[in-house]
């Protein structure tokens, strides 16, 4: 099972604060940890939502809202995909997490074979062509 | 330029566990804009989220970790699944959220991502080993 483990944004990530060569070096430590474990997929940081927009779909229409959206409360600022047996063993790493702070919330990510007759025969060989590529462009799954 | 496209869809912060998309004509022209995206060389990875009441939330009072599971009565916006696209500008990147099949009560947020030589030389220094686990072209 693959999970996904948003971390929040907070009033450092979003002013662009970048994180303490402590916390870094507790967050590699960690890092290294999951990479050992065979469990890290892949882990991204993203920039302040000041710097991204956001775009708003209303029929064919597509409004482009420029960040930042400070009436958000829950903005994402970075991620971990994990690949693990259960949800309480992703629980269980992310309590092992060098956080100090903050909310870290964990989702489940959508198998092929989770859609059932939504995924015709038509669309999983779609899938797999998409699956096949990007693996090809990111490494994973090799 | 790496970009996340963060597929918010309002209403499935509180979807009943195990929802999933089952309109096949809207799942086909989402499948064929992901595939618009790969042919087009800048799609990295996509995946969907089952929803925020089969997930949990970990927080850490007094700097110990405390689980609550899903869902979350205070969440107004929840991720519902995202992109993950090498573009050349912001421009491109929100070019192509707009020509995503979205519905009425879809947001795409548009974010770009972090990459090693964002960070002060110091910083670098202790992330030498960042860029191995992050998704970029290998």
């Amino acid at each position: 099972m693959r999970f996904m483990i948003l971390v929040k944004a907070n009033k450092d990530s979003e002013a662009g604060v970048m994180p303490s060569t402590e916390v870094l070096t507790a967050m590699g430590k960690f890092n290294e940890e999951l990479v050992k474990a065979g469990v890290l997929l892949a882990g991204e940081g993203l920039h302040p939502s000041s710097k991204g927009a956001r775009v708003r779909c209303e029929g064919a229409k597509r409004t482009v809202i420029d960040g930042p959206f400070a009436e958000t409360k829950e903005l994402l600022a970075g991620f971990w995909l994990l690949q693990v047996k259960s949800k309480e063993e992703a629980i269980e790493w992310i309590k092992r997490s060098p956080f100090q702070e903050g909310e870290i919330e964990i989702r489940q990510v959508f198998e092929a074979t989770d859609f059932g007759d939504a995924m015709t025969p038509e669309l999983l060989a779609q899938e797999d062509r998409l699956r096949a590529g990007t693996e090809k462009r990111t490494g994973a799954g090799s | 330029m790496r970009f996340m496209m963060l597929m918010i869809p309002h209403g499935y912060e509180t979807a009943a566990p195990g929802t999933m998309p089952e309109d096949v004509e809207r799942m086909s022209s989402m499948m064929a804009y992901n595939e618009s995206l790969q042919k087009a060389g800048v799609l990295i990875g996509c995946d969907g989220l089952h929803p925020p009441s089969m997930g949990a939330r970990v927080s850490f009072p007094g700097r110990k970790p405390k689980v609550v599971d899903g869902p979350f009565a205070e969440a107004k916006e929840v991720l519902g699944g995202y992109w993950m696209i090498e573009v050349a500008s912001r421009a491109e990147a929100i070019e192509w959220a707009t020509r995503c099949p979205g519905s009425e009560n879809e947001v795409i947020e548009v974010r770009q991502v972090q990459e090693l030589e964002d960070f002060s030389p110091d910083l670098q220094a202790v992330a030498e080993h960042f860029p191995s686990m992050q998704t970029v072209r290998k």
